[in-house]
């Protein structure tokens, strides 16, 4: 598969939350937006790979994520405003957009802002609600080394992440483990304490169709409570798909049938993929 | 040199298997194990021993703030520290410290801290830690990646409301207040000395040189452990062109004396083993959220694993991680200098030896740790007060002065009273 092709949005690009900000691209064809979850977007996405085939995939990675600066964010709402302002300047206001856990979290709220910014939203196991009774689960206070269990099915599929190239310097692999810490130090901030920010109040001004999509072993926020949630809350829900062998972060675990699913609620022969 | 008598209140009735049974003594420690009847009478005890110690010649008493846990049972040090102030004449209240991120807003700390300053006569000082991970992420929901800046903002607002001649407006990006106006104001001026207890943080210590605050290193694992982290603030205030005043720094230590090292040894044995078994049995998750250390901070530890690895080394448990602590044995606790134990004589010699390697000017002593009992914690503080103060209490005397004291607090270890 080929991979995306990585660039930056520098400071000074006429965006109040400035910094140099990573955006992946791959594909030709209809422009669809990727905004990632926990893990950020890396080049070498599965996803992006897959839906490339038929797409122009423009992913772009907020501060702290993948190889994205980090910029102070004091509130929620400044990740919201931050988000607003990266759908302008990459071109995806008005497309259509896929959106993962943290991600689909802020997507979400801003379409309650903005209820024309997105065309349409797949949105993969997005965080922002929140049941008392099956809360969800608390990642940060897993040992780092256990923590890849809570995110996906098979942690083999994070190995693009956490493996550093054998061939790699002491100067580079500290490097490669500072990009992960900044990544997770950003998926923390979103989420602290824990990831509800009152969209159960203003999801009814979530006008645009959505599709959810679950993974069916989904540790951290199970599928079986809150994907019918967001099917539920939803006022332009097209429909909730749960994606079987896949974990919390099922754009890792299974590549192949997320693409599927979005491509299908998108209207697209999903046999295009293969 | 300047002695505190520190205690951290433990509670001194966790059971014999529970770090098998529980999986941390931290955040999420089961709450009915905490028993109200018992911790009053250990309120009462830690308060008396605290008084005792003032009474016996300590220079200070201190007291510090952690939630959720059972290893120091003060969510509010201002509380304790507001009983000792009535009730101790000059020794120096050393508030070590209110989490400032923790208060909101953060006037609250501004106000209290003027508060015991006012009914102690001026003897307070006003600690500021940026607190554990445990207590201020975990237990009270801070987002670790904006901790520091909370903290930073917290401080500026605190050393403003004391110091501002007339009544200010304060626009934070976290505290926003029309009229900021502190009553009342603390007798010491500009405002009491401040200490920042750090764990290792680079910009913990640099921050210190550069404010002129003191840099409390505050860890139990002995001084050899502290080494780098002291050593790192020394080159800092080098680098500033300021001078080598050890009283600069403040270090914890746990103390332990008897009339021989063999009793010593039988005596301490069990308090040593529940402290760091028991009360540092701390769920690994909790300790270091990512955001919580910053990224010059992470880098200087990142790439010593990294060179670690690289050279095929990372195999031992980190110093003090519980992989670590479920090994360690009354033997480790002493041989590396967990806790100074030993006869009085022992004791002065090993203190001096510290206080020298780290030129560390304020010794904070731990007299009491783990489920000491009240009577050998007075036992302890008696014998120390009596044998090893007059041993090591001028030390640093003839060459340097303590601008960091406050000003209505005893200057000079008194005789023993008690």
């Amino acid at each position: 598969m080929a991979l995306g092709r990585s660039y930056l949005i520098g400071a000074g690009s006429g965006m109040t939350a400035a910094a140099d900000l990573e955006v992946v691209e791959a594909g030709s064809g209809p422009t669809l937006g990727l905004l990632h979850g926990m893990l950020g977007t890396p080049a070498s996405s599965a996803l992006v790979a897959v839906l490339a085939r038929t797409h122009r995939v423009i992913a772009p990675n907020l501060p702290g994520f993948g190889g994205s600066a980090s910029r102070e964010q004091r509130t929620f709402y400044d990740w919201v405003w931050t988000l607003s302002e990266v759908i302008d300047r990459v071109g995806l206001a008005g497309k259509p957009v896929v959106a993962s856990s943290v991600g689909a979290m802020l997507a979400a709220d801003l379409a309650t802002i903005r209820p024309d910014v997105f065309e349409r939203l797949v949105l993969l196991a997005p965080l922002g609600l929140w049941v008392d009774a099956v809360p969800v689960h608390d990642v940060w206070s897993e040992r780092t080394p256990r923590q890849p269990a809570w995110l996906v099915d098979d942690v083999a599929a994070l190995s693009p992440f956490f493996d550093d190239e054998l061939s790699a310097t002491a100067d580079e692999r500290t490097e490669a483990e500072l990009r992960r810490y900044r990544t997770r130090r950003s998926a923390a901030s979103i989420m602290w304490p824990i990831p509800e920010r009152g969209l159960c109040d203003r999801i009814h001004r979530l006008r645009c169709p959505v599709h959810v999509v679950w993974g069916g072993r989904d540790r951290l926020a199970p599928a079986a409570v809150y994907g019918p949630l967001w099917q539920r809350l939803l006022p332009a829900c097209t429909g909730l798909t749960v994606v079987e062998a896949a974990g919390h972060l099922l754009e890792w675990d299974a590549p192949q049938n997320t693409a599927a699913t979005v491509l299908d609620s998108l209207g697209l022969p999903s046999e295009s993929i293969h | 040199m300047k002695f505190i008598f520190f205690h951290l209140m433990p509670y001194a009735e966790l059971p014999d298997d529970f770090p098998e049974r529980h999986r941390s003594v931290w955040v999420d420690i089961d709450p009915s194990l905490y028993d109200p009847t018992k911790g009053r009478q250990m309120y009462l005890d830690y308060l008396d021993e605290l008084e005792f110690a003032a009474a016996a010649g300590f220079d200070g008493v201190g007291v510090n703030e952690h939630h959720a846990n059972g290893y120091g049972l003060m969510p509010s040090p201002n509380l304790m520290a507001a009983t000792l102030a009535r009730n101790t004449s000059d020794a120096a209240v050393v508030v070590l410290g209110d989490s400032l991120a923790l208060y909101n807003p953060p006037l609250r700390v501004a106000e209290e801290l003027a508060m015991l300053d006012v009914i102690s006569g001026g003897r307070v000082v006003a600690g500021f830690p940026v607190g554990t991970a445990m207590d201020t992420c975990f237990a009270y929901g801070i987002d670790p990646a904006t901790l520091r800046e909370r903290y930073d903002e917290a401080h500026d607002l605190i050393v403003r409301a004391w110091t501002e001649p007339e009544p200010f407006t304060f626009n934070g990006r976290y505290t926003k207040l029309r009229s900021v106006n502190c009553w009342p104001r603390p007798i010491q001026r500009p405002h009491p000395p401040i200490w920042v207890p750090g764990g290792g943080s680079i910009e913990t210590w640099q921050w210190c040189a550069e404010t002129s605050y003191v840099y409390c290193y505050l860890s139990y694992y002995g001084y050899k452990l502290g080494r780098p982290q002291m050593r790192g603030f020394w080159e800092h205030v080098r680098s500033l062109g300021l001078d080598p005043n050890p009283y600069r720094t403040g270090f914890a230590q746990f103390v332990a004396v008897a009339d021989t090292d063999a009793e010593a040894r039988e005596l301490y044995r069990e308090p040593a083993e529940y402290f760091y078994k028991r009360c540092l049995h701390v769920h690994g998750g909790y300790a270091e959220p990512p955001g919580y250390k910053t990224e010059a901070t992470v880098r200087a530890g990142v790439r010593s694993q990294v060179e670690m690895a690289a050279r095929r080394g990372a195999d031992q448990p980190k110093s003090g991680s519980k992989a670590a602590l479920a090994g360690i044995t009354f033997d480790d606790i002493v041989e590396k200098g967990y806790v100074i134990l030993g006869s009085p004589t022992t004791v002065a010699e090993k203190l001096a030896e510290v206080a020298k390697d780290l030129n560390v000017g304020h010794m904070i002593t731990f007299l009491h740790f783990g489920n000491m009992s009240k009577e050998l914690c007075t036992y302890n503080t008696k014998l120390f007060a009596e044998r090893v103060l007059p041993e090591v209490g001028s030390l640093f005397d003839d060459e340097w002065e303590d601008l960091w004291w406050p000003s209505g607090a005893r200057t000079s270890s008194a005789p023993v009273r008690a």
